[in-house]
């Protein structure tokens, strides 16, 4: 079975189109990552799957189970977010933090059950947070904060996770950090990564598959090798773009004209 | 250099002299008065009345403390539990640190029920028996107006709530204030009383009047707190982890504003508590709202209650408007508030 199933998606905004007919088929375990130029539909297309948008038509289901029948709280137990700008609110430890991921679980009402703490502390440790689990979150650097986004939706124990321009204002380094964590994830426990990314050198190497959209339509769907040295690249940035092969890796370069 | 937040010893700590401090409160409220009467004996006919040991005092001081004192200062709890706890809520489900309990037009349309009654019954010298009933309708029609018009219902976001709140405001303000101008100077007088809140007229029929309202509306404020929690990351983050945003949102509006108008139809609009008291609070215990509503409920009633105090004996026998002594605790504190640079809410 398909972790994630998109049939003829449309996506509106009053009366603007913002995602076409879009159909997607990924599998588990496999990372898929949305390519394309600012105002392609990539971030409306995530946030549908993470089921924060409305659909005007079409369907989407997660891991068989249609997303528009689905509660909050399930859905939550099957697809969690890691948003573009998230909001870190000041006062709250990363302990506390990473535990939101857990609410799906055991409510509003109640506290996190020891199960709950467990995973919460698996989490912490896998992504190296124990150290500044007491810290008030808004101490954290911008490489530690994203692993504390990215903790909290690994704590939400989803097959799917949806992650929106994830290494946005990181440095290389940490870039490259939050995307070898993901990947270990996606590699060791069966996740499946559905991301945007803006750099396409990342993209096609850390994603098994790349999707490149345009103006809300999918205008290339294929192996990530593929996608990265296809000329219907350069077309639909606009611009002229190379492929350089670094060590056996795929390395996308502008060329100015 | 941001501080960790604070440790569950210091919450425990300030939880307990919160409640220490409420105590003293209530033997206050209980023991100051015109009338002097011994700490001890009040404590002892306290005692007498669950069976421990007998009263020593005379039919008089039992009226005074049972009949005056007791209801005023029980009057006053409810009062500053529930427009605390109602402040913090608001201030969480709107994530803004200007919120209090008044902002979705509780108090305009309170203001303006009251001010109707007032006027409404002419020249007379005491404050009609029906000005709570029409304060408290007053309120309830202003905040289902704010809710109906600030993005039709379940489907408006906070922003939107408080922008309709502020219209609804003003409106039923300049309605107020129209019928005051053609009232007489007796009626105003009495307006401007009311307006500015006082415990004077409490009795244990408007404490039972009150009293379900407030138990229930502050239940469900306080269990509000995880959820509050879960949206300081916002909307669209608190919905991808479960949340359905706008039902708590309802649920906790609804709750605020309900026991918020029972309130005020009681003692008046009494300024500051709801919005210092939960600020007070986050300052000392952090900015979790399973931590602020709770000591919020049992610091805002000992801040009332020592406030009452204070406004009725300063000037004994005339009292001071309960909204003055508020205020003039509350500014100094508001201001210090405002002086730190850290932010306060999430």
């Amino acid at each position: 079975m398909n972790a994630v199933e998109i049939r003829d998606l449309t996506v509106k905004a009053g009366s603007a189109t913002l995602v076409s007919d879009v159909t997607l088929s990924i599998e588990s375990g496999t990372w898929c990552t949305i390519v394309g130029p600012n105002g392609a539909g990539k971030t409306t297309l995530v946030e549908t799957v993470a089921g924060l948008r409305r659909i005007a038509k079409g369907s989407i289901a997660i891991s068989g189970h249609s997303l528009s029948s689905l509660h909050e709280r399930e859905r939550a137990r099957l697809v969690s977010l890691v948003p573009q700008h998230p909001e870190v609110p000041s006062g709250m430890t990363v302990r506390d933090y990473v535990s939101l991921g857990r609410v799906a679980y055991h409510g509003l009402l109640r506290a996190p059950s020891a199960g709950d703490r467990r995973i919460v502390e698996t989490v912490l440790e896998r992504l190296s947070l124990l150290e500044f689990c007491d810290r008030d979150v808004v101490t954290l650097s911008g490489g530690e904060r994203q692993r504390m986004v990215l903790g909290r939706a690994l704590a939400q124990s989803t097959m799917v996770i949806v992650l929106d321009e994830p290494i946005t204002g990181l440095d290389l380094r940490h870039q490259m950090e939050i995307l070898e964590l993901l990947k270990t994830e996606v590699q060791e426990c069966g996740l499946t990564v559905v991301a945007t990314l803006h750099d396409l050198t990342l993209a096609g190497q850390f994603a098994d598959r790349l999707v490149l959209l345009d103006k809300g339509n999918v205008v290339l769907d294929g192996p990530a090798r593929e996608v990265v040295r296809s000329p219907e690249l350069s077309e639909r940035y606009g611009m002229n773009l190379r492929v350089v092969d670094v060590d056996g890796s795929d390395v996308v370069v502008p060329v100015r004209h | 250099m941001v501080a960790n937040p604070p440790t569950r010893r210091r919450v425990a700590i300030v939880a307990t002299l919160t409640v220490v401090g409420l105590v003293v409160a209530m033997v206050c409220g209980m023991v100051v008065g015109p009338t002097s009467i011994g700490t001890w004996r009040v404590i002892g006919d306290v005692f007498s009345h669950v069976g421990i040991g007998r009263s020593t005092l005379s039919g008089l001081q039992s009226t005074i403390i049972w009949q005056l004192r007791a209801p005023r200062m029980v009057l006053g709890l409810l009062a500053g539990a529930m427009l605390s706890v109602a402040g913090g809520t608001y201030q969480g489900v709107f994530r803004n640190p200007l919120a209090d309990p008044y902002l979705l037009g509780v108090a305009a349309g309170a203001g303006l029920g009251a001010t109707f009654a007032i006027v409404g019954a002419g020249t007379g010298v005491a404050t009609p028996t029906w000005t709570p009933l029409l304060a408290f309708l007053g309120a309830m029609v202003a905040v289902s107006c704010t809710w109906l018009i600030g993005g039709r219902g379940m489907r408006s976001n906070a922003s939107t709530l408080i922008l309709a709140g502020v219209a609804v405001s003003a409106m039923l303000t300049s309605m107020q204030t129209f019928l005051q101008q053609q009232s007489s100077s007796n009626s105003i007088a009495r307006v401007y009383i009311w307006l500015l809140g006082s415990l004077a007229s409490a009795n244990w029929h408007s404490v039972t009047m009150v009293l379900p309202y407030v138990a229930l509306c502050t239940l469900i404020c306080v269990a509000s707190g995880r959820a509050l929690d879960v949206m300081s990351v916002g909307e669209d983050e608190s919905r991808s982890l479960g949340i359905r945003v706008r039902q708590v949102r309802f649920v906790v509006i609804a709750a605020s504003s309900l026991g918020t108008a029972a309130i005020v139809s009681a003692v008046g609009l009494i300024g500051f508590v709801g919005i210092i008291v939960p600020h007070i609070v986050r300052l000392l215990v952090g900015t979790s709202y399973r931590r602020i509503l709770p000591i919020s409920v049992a610091f805002g009633a000992m801040f009332l209650v020592f406030a009452d105090t204070i406004a009725r004996t300063v000037m004994a026998p005339s009292e001071l408007p309960l909204g003055v002594v508020t205020a003039v605790i509350g500014a100094p504190v508001f201001v210090l508030i405002l002086s730190l640079r850290r932010p306060i809410v999430r």
